[in-house]
């Protein structure tokens, strides 16, 4: 009895479940539910889970199986008698006498059916085949679903990692630090929180992709500003190796986090695009080796194609007519190269892509106009920037100078590093020495 | 008939026969009302009183003293009027006087039978009627300072006529209790009427014999009140009283205590007169409808809708599925 009470609460579970199923699937119908088939399968699993557990928890009792037999004709004969079992009496015997010879007479009629009726098993499977068929009818907000779930999911591989980089900033020991440098720890947190609170939010792949070319952006700044504050310290006296240490290797992380997501292509189309010098007016060729020496690529960036969502830049982005953006290595081949053969060269260039930029600068009169709150750098109102005005992130001012000496730095290590063809290295130098006459 | 074996009187397969003889020498004398006369046993099974509501000349008066002739049983016929006194009842203290002097004695009144007949009840002063309180539910009557016991067996049947309320002294819902059920007495249908006239008419009158006694229907009440029930059978039982209390616009006020016992023992009552030493749900719906119908109080809304009590127990029957 207890099998088929099982069987019979089954199919009432299931059939609740499939209600529940369908329910869901309806709603997917119209919000994007990217989990709604796990939800149903769920759902299913919940209800026969739970029939499962009311069998255990509500076995039937004797009295319950005489009462069910008694339902046969019995006249409650052999549940009376069930409960008598303990006492003696004339009646109780003489009813004991009568409930058995009942059952002995008409035991036969006690018939009870294993399995569910048809109907219950009818509209079970009637309920199964909607609920399978509404999960397998495409609509708009199950392709949302899908979306927002891929947005979501690689969100949160950002999340995960820019938590883990605030949390080894914060466990830097700041006790030996100055205020001002304290500061600007404080900051990079906060601006990483910043970041974070962007992936939170992130609905869409453009949201996603412009909060990447941020973080880009601030990892390759933080990486720099950690290295200057490694140095300084380690020019200064009376702090621990274990403290330059973590930062030194936090500026490597992020570093190699940076250069990892540009490997990637994350956030490509920032004016990583290099230029492909064209060495038009190359002079003082080579020896016909096609080694274009001297050759003053004009760098007119080539392509550059990145396409502004950070897809499909390969960080070697052929900066065509770039402008403004940031320099990047490129091959040229040199031409009119004096010696035989096509002289090759290399060039840097000022290219960019013509991906515009994402972020605007905020000045403070507009920050502190009547249509925002809070000061630039306060870091208070970015989601207020967001909601009202599109992505704008509060600028920052680097002098024409710095940026110069900065490639410059970069350039003479690359020359250090013996990055470039043999033979340019006066050109570099030249190139930037030009810059300081 | 067969002589009543005194000797067998706790046995309750042969008790059940001879109340069983006892129902169909009664149908003898009264054609039709085939469940009035199983209710008016029931109750007399287990020691209630029977109100029968029905128009006059359906035979109630004649049922009760059949029953009287089948039982074996004093019988008295009390006709309730308006002037009716309580003493006219139950008896009153006279004086005698005699060469000791005088003296008072106590003048036993009709209610001193085994089976009263209390013709148009709600005819008498709520005085006269509530005189009968006593009787029926103690089984003595107080008259002074003295209480008399009562014969036993003793059971009241009550009649009252349900459309002829002018000049008539409903009766207060402490009495009405007091009766364990109403059973309505209606008007037979063409073959039973027909059967009625020609038993009444013809020239032979039906020889209604003995078929028990008091003391055989002591011992067969004695019997069914050891009738188990089961649990899952009381438990209905007490569901279907107190469904009568929840929050009903039809129900102005639900059933006593005493109807729960009352069905207790006329679902026995039931089970022992078909021979079965069990009490069922059927016997429990059976007897519900002369239990509850005179213990409920319908509402306003019930009786502006023409919601009668049986209806209301359907309801609540319907309600309290087995």
């Amino acid at each position: 009895m207890n099998i088929a009470d099982f069987l019979i609460k089954s199919v009432s579970a299931l059939s609740i479940g499939a209600g529940a199923g369908i329910i869901l699937q309806a709603v997917a119908f119209f919000v994007p539910l990217y989990y709604a088939d796990l939800y149903m399968v769920l759902a299913f699993v919940l209800a026969e889970l739970s029939a499962f557990v009311v069998m255990l928890v509500k076995q039937t009792t004797m009295e319950q199986a005489a009462l069910r037999m008694d339902g046969f004709g019995f006249e409650e004969r052999i549940v009376t008698a069930y409960e008598q079992l303990d006492r003696e009496g004339l009646l109780v015997r003489l009813q004991r006498e009568d409930a058995m010879k009942q059952l002995r007479e008409h035991g036969d009629r006690i018939q009870i059916p294993l399995m569910p009726s048809l109907k219950r098993t009818a509209l079970l499977l009637m309920l199964l085949m909607i609920s399978v068929g509404l999960s397998l009818i495409p609509s708009a907000a199950k392709d949302r679903a899908g979306e927002l779930h891929s947005i979501r999911e690689e969100a949160r591989e950002k999340e995960d990692e820019l938590e883990e980089f605030i949390e080894a900033l914060e466990q830097l020991e700041q006790e030996e630090l100055t205020e001002e440098q304290q500061e600007m720890l404080q900051e990079m947190a906060e601006s990483l929180e910043s970041s974070l609170s962007e992936y939170q939010q992130a609905v869409s792949e453009e949201m996603l992709a412009a909060a990447s070319r941020k973080l880009e952006y601030k990892y390759e700044n933080m990486s720099s500003q950690l290295s200057d504050l490694i140095q300084e310290l380690q020019d200064g006296a009376g702090v621990s190796i274990a403290s330059a240490d973590a930062m030194e290797e936090l500026a490597d992380q992020l570093k190699k986090m940076r250069d990892e997501r540009l490997a990637r292509g994350d956030g490509s189309g920032t004016g990583q695009g290099g230029s492909k010098g064209n060495d038009q007016t190359g002079q003082n060729g080579g020896d016909g080796d096609g080694n274009g020496q001297n050759g003053e690529g004009t760098s007119n960036g080539q392509g550059g194609e990145g396409d502004g969502n950070g897809q499909g830049g390969d960080g070697n982005g052929n900066g065509q007519n770039g402008q403004n953006g940031q320099s990047g290595d490129g091959n040229g081949n040199g031409q009119n190269g004096q010696g035989e053969g096509g002289s090759s060269g290399s060039g840097r260039g000022d290219g960019s892509s013509s991906t515009p930029h994402d972020y605007v600068s905020v000045p403070n009169a507009v920050a502190d106009s009547g249509n925002l709150t809070g000061n630039v750098g306060s870091h208070e109102t970015s989601e207020f920037f967001r909601a009202q005005n599109g992505l704008n992130w509060e600028g920052e001012h680097t002098s024409y100078e710095a940026v110069i000496g900065s490639y410059e730095q970069n350039a003479y290590e690359g020359i250090a590093a013996e990055r470039y063809p043999s033979g340019m290295e006066d050109i570099i130098k030249e190139y930037f020495a030009s810059f300081n006459n | 008939m067969a002589e009543l074996d005194r000797s067998r009187f706790n046995d309750p397969a042969y008790m059940a026969q001879r109340i069983a003889a006892c129902e169909r020498e009664i149908r003898k004398g009264i054609i039709g009302q085939g469940e009035v006369i199983r209710q008016v046993i029931l109750a007399m099974l287990t020691g209630g009183n029977v109100l029968l509501e029905g128009m006059p000349g359906l035979g109630k008066t004649r049922l009760v003293s059949t029953i009287g002739k089948v039982f074996d049983l004093s019988f008295k016929r009390i006709q309730f009027t308006p002037d009716l006194m309580p003493s006219d009842v139950t008896g009153t203290n006279i004086i005698i006087k005699n060469e000791q002097g005088s003296s008072f004695s106590f003048e036993r009144g009709p209610v001193f039978a085994n089976l009263i007949l209390a013709d148009e009840i709600n005819r008498a002063t709520p005085k006269t009627q509530s005189a009968l309180l006593e009787a029926m539910q103690e089984h003595t009557v107080t008259v002074g300072n003295v209480s008399h016991v009562l014969d036993e067996p003793f059971f009241v049947l009550a009649t009252q006529n349900p459309i002829e309320s002018e000049g008539t002294y409903p009766l207060p819902e402490a009495q009405l209790d007091r009766f364990m059920f109403k059973v309505l007495v209606r008007f037979p249908g063409r073959e039973e009427l027909k059967g009625i006239v020609a038993l009444t008419e013809g020239s032979r009158e039906p020889v209604i014999e003995k078929q028990m006694d008091g003391e055989g229907l002591l011992a067969a009440r004695a019997l069914v009140n050891q009738i188990p029930i089961a649990d899952a059978v009381m438990d209905y039982l007490l569901e279907i009283v107190m469904e009568t209390h929840v929050p009903n616009p039809h129900i102005r006020e639900g059933a006593s205590p005493r109807a729960a016992q009352a069905l207790i023992r006329a679902a026995r009552a039931k089970a022992f007169l078909e021979g079965r030493f069990n009490v069922s749900f059927q016997d429990v719906q059976a007897v519900a409808y002369p239990v509850l119908r005179h213990r409920i109080i319908p509402g306003f809304e019930a009786i502006s809708a023409g919601i009668t009590e049986d209806d209301i127990i359907i309801r609540i029957l319907n309600r309290k599925v087995t």
